[in-house]
């Protein structure tokens, strides 16, 4: 609205103020509600099935092959694939879903899975009909069950690690870390001494509590976990302490770029990401990202183990995360055509051949198997690396309870403060655990 | 007071019809007129009730709910109002919230109405500048610019490039909590160009004879400024403060958009809209995002309200 003001409107200015106020203020209130085309069927028997996912382009275009591939096999189906970036993803998503207008099939995440379950805003996959879970390894089930039912099939598999870039190593004339035996003052040590040697062109590593994924293993390491069996927060104040000290000592040594440079960072889009451009040498990341990274870097990166207390691989507290999940809508008018295409995306060959390991290793065994020649050189290095610390892994994590998929941006908030010296550990850590147990329902 | 009498009375004569309850036809022509006028408004009478009022109805009834979006709403009072006296958060976002509106909000008006006075001044090409100003008030608040602001004033930004010419060592000016609101207040102020606009029309509106009786008089510059320009001024001052003190207060996207939708680095730049879209969005909290909508409107009413309560004091009407 822009108001014109006629050239003798001095006497009804008033007037045209109180208008003006007025119809800026009856904006001030209302939201926007979101409407949208239904999923529904037609006379012909042809229906059509909405599809959600978020992701990168190399994503995009494959998930669309997919599709296609299984159109092809079922023309009666159509399947109109809805796709974005993280950050908006959460959002339209619940608003679709409030709409009473949820697509389908949900591309889910650990984080929100109990969220959406727990409201019954998901199917319980174990009754759905044409999905088959038996090829599935075991364990990689039970990340998206609780209460009985199976409310996410596990989409791929993945780990939180560190992602190291060798030519930077190189580079600086340091060498690259024994990562069954490092521990975290090794790991600080190396970071600082790479930022040294980078003089001021890089550093040596990221900062681990960008999300809540390091914080996770650290409790584990210390014989805690961030979240409990029974949907509780499991990280003492003491452990959430003694890892902002962690932070800060990498702080201290230089080990991490400036508190304003990780602030930054922490949000950044993956390929305009500091590991990205080249700016660090290690950072945290989740296993599957390896490949995205790598094209985004133009460099062959390299995943390390995270290091440990006592420099014990098989007591860092890692573990195998469903990268993401497979859902599909309570509200669903083609449960059945929904399962069966999610069924095609897990367990058909054809499937496994386009996804590759872009989402994660594939759960399935067979299809893990049929498509590792296929994969290319940073797929193929992740999935090595998900086999190999296969051995040294400990209890799955428990998934988040219900309100728990704000701990990301909580974390983040303290990690700030601590970065930039506006609270002390001990301080950071009571304000977090109080605002996650504030969040929790 | 002549020349403005006849353009009144110019406008006045038009038979467009804009006011036709003082056309003093025949009843007939009366309410055919407003039947007429009815129908032009339906457009927006029904955008008014669907879109506007409807949805507030609803917000204003889940503002006494717990609403998750997903199951269905459920009464509880005033909860989430009492919620909202301890809730530190919130008291953080109208930190900030106050803080943006109280300093950006003047300073822009300053500066558009120093460029205004220039403009008026009878710069040639006046034209020209005056799109040329009025131009980021189109684009101020789109995410284009919000996207902008993060190059121009991140880590390796346009600014800390133009520093490091002169040697001084930037800074992350968006990632830095203790700067990050002052990149919003400088965006904000950038937008100088719909209040300036407002300004140049209102400088146009001073009879001239009251300078040129004020030169004879002997007044200087600064005396002509402060004694009939600004005096003169006042209404197109306080329309101007009324709206953009109400526009600050609703300011989402720049904020949304620079901080990655986070509102960070710790909430330094988490706008009291933006927290309200993080409850209803991110938290599925919709029902305490509700009744903060609502608290944010009694906010801006009380506040508009106390400005026109003032006006009475320092806003002169020549009339």
């Amino acid at each position: 609205m822009r108001p014109h003001i006629p050239p003798t409107a001095r006497p009804r200015l008033r007037a045209l103020a109180a208008v003006a106020v007025a119809s800026t203020l009856l904006a001030v209130s209302a939201c926007g509600g979101d409407s949208g085309g239904n999923s529904g069927g037609s006379a012909d028997g042809k229906i059509t099935l909405r599809f959600t996912w978020w992701g990168g382009d190399t994503r995009t275009k494959m998930t669309q092959q997919a599709i296609e591939a299984y159109q092809k096999d079922h023309p009666n189906v159509t399947i109109k694939g809805e796709f974005g970036e993280w950050s908006g993803y959460w959002d339209k998503l619940a608003t679709t879903v409030a709409a009473n207008d949820a697509p389908d099939i949900i591309q889910m995440d650990e984080k929100y899975l109990r969220e959406y379950a727990d409201r019954g805003a998901l199917l319980d996959l174990k009754k759905a009909e044409g999905l088959d879970t038996g090829k599935f390894e075991e364990d990689t089930l039970k990340a998206g069950e609780f209460d009985g039912g199976l409310y996410g099939l596990n989409a791929g598999i993945n780990s939180f690690a560190i992602v190291a870039n060798p030519a930077i190593f190189k580079a600086a004339g340091v060498a690259m870390p024994d990562d069954t035996t490092w521990t975290w003052d090794d790991y600080t040590r190396i970071a600082a001494e790479l930022s040294t040697k980078l003089a001021g062109k890089g550093w040596g590593t990221g900062a681990p509590g960008t999300n809540e994924a390091a914080l996770n293993l650290w409790a584990r390491q210390h014989g805690e976990s961030l979240w409990t069996q029974d949907g509780k927060l499991g990280v003492s104040a003491g452990q959430v302490t003694a890892f902002y000290q962690q932070v800060l000592k990498l702080r201290d040594a230089k080990a991490i770029p400036s508190a304003e440079f990780v602030s930054q960072d922490m949000n950044a889009a993956l390929d305009q990401s500091a590991m990205a451009t080249g700016k660090l040498a290690m950072s945290w990341m989740w296993s599957n990202q390896l490949n995205a990274m790598s094209k985004a870097a133009g460099k062959e990166l390299k995943l390390l183990r995270v290091p440990s207390v006592e420099g014990k691989a098989d007591a860092n507290g890692s573990y195998y995360k469903g990268s993401m999940f497979w859902s599909i809508s309570s509200r669903s008018k083609h449960e059945k055509e929904a399962a069966e295409f999610v069924n095609f995306l897990a367990n058909n060959t054809t499937a496994g051949n386009i996804l590759l390991a872009e989402r994660g290793v594939p759960p399935n065994t067979e299809i893990r198997s049929a498509i590792t020649p296929k994969l290319q050189p940073a797929d193929a290095a992740s999935a090595k690396f998900i086999q190999d610390i296969g051995k040294e892994l400990g209890d799955p994590s428990p998934a988040p309870p219900v309100g728990g998929g704000q701990v990301e941006k909580i974390i983040q908030r303290y990690t700030t403060e601590v970065l930039f010296g506006r609270q002390t550990p001990d301080k950071a850590a009571q304000g977090f655990i109080d605002e996650v147990n504030g969040e929790l329902k | 007071m002549s020349a403005l009498g006849e353009l009144g009375s110019l406008r006045g004569k038009k038979p467009a019809g804009q006011l036709p309850d003082r056309g003093g036809g025949a009843g007939k022509v009366y309410k055919k007129d407003n039947l007429a006028a009815y129908l032009f408004l339906a457009p927006w009478l029904l955008g008014l009730f669907l879109i506007t009022i409807g949805p507030m109805l609803a917000s204003l009834y889940l503002s006494f709910t717990d609403y998750n979006l997903i199951q269905a709403p459920q009464w509880i009072g005033l909860e989430n109002f009492t919620r909202m006296l301890s809730d530190e958060r919130l008291h953080n976002s109208l930190r900030v919230t106050f803080t943006y509106v109280f300093v950006s909000v003047p300073l822009q008006l300053a500066v558009a109405l120093l460029l205004a006075v220039v403009l008026d001044r009878g710069v040639r090409g006046m034209a020209f500048y005056r799109s040329v100003f009025y131009l980021p008030s189109l684009l101020g608040s789109s995410v284009a610019i919000a996207i902008l602001w993060r190059q121009v004033f991140g880590t390796e930004g346009l600014l800390n490039q133009v520093l490091a010419l002169v040697g001084i060592d930037g800074k992350g000016w968006i990632s830095d909590p203790s700067t990050a609101l002052g990149t919003l207040v400088v965006l904000n102020v950038w937008t100088f160009g719909s209040p300036m606009v407002i300004f140049l029309a209102g400088l146009r509106q001073i009879p001239t004879m009251y300078y040129e009786a004020a030169a004879v008089d002997g007044a200087g510059v600064l005396g002509r400024f402060f004694r009939i320009t600004l005096p003169l001024l006042t209404p197109i001052i306080f329309f101007n403060l009324v709206l953009q003190i109400i526009h600050a207060f609703q300011s989402f996207t720049q904020a949304f958009v620079v901080s990655g939708g986070t509102g960070g680095p710790s909430d330094s730049t988490m706008f009291f809209t933006l927290y309200l879209y993080d409850r209803g969005f991110g938290n599925f909290d919709m029902g305490y995002a509700s009744a903060m909508a609502w608290f944010l409107l009694v906010i801006i009413g009380a506040f508009t309200a106390a400005n026109f309560f003032a006006s009475k004091y320092w806003v002169f009407y020549d009339d």
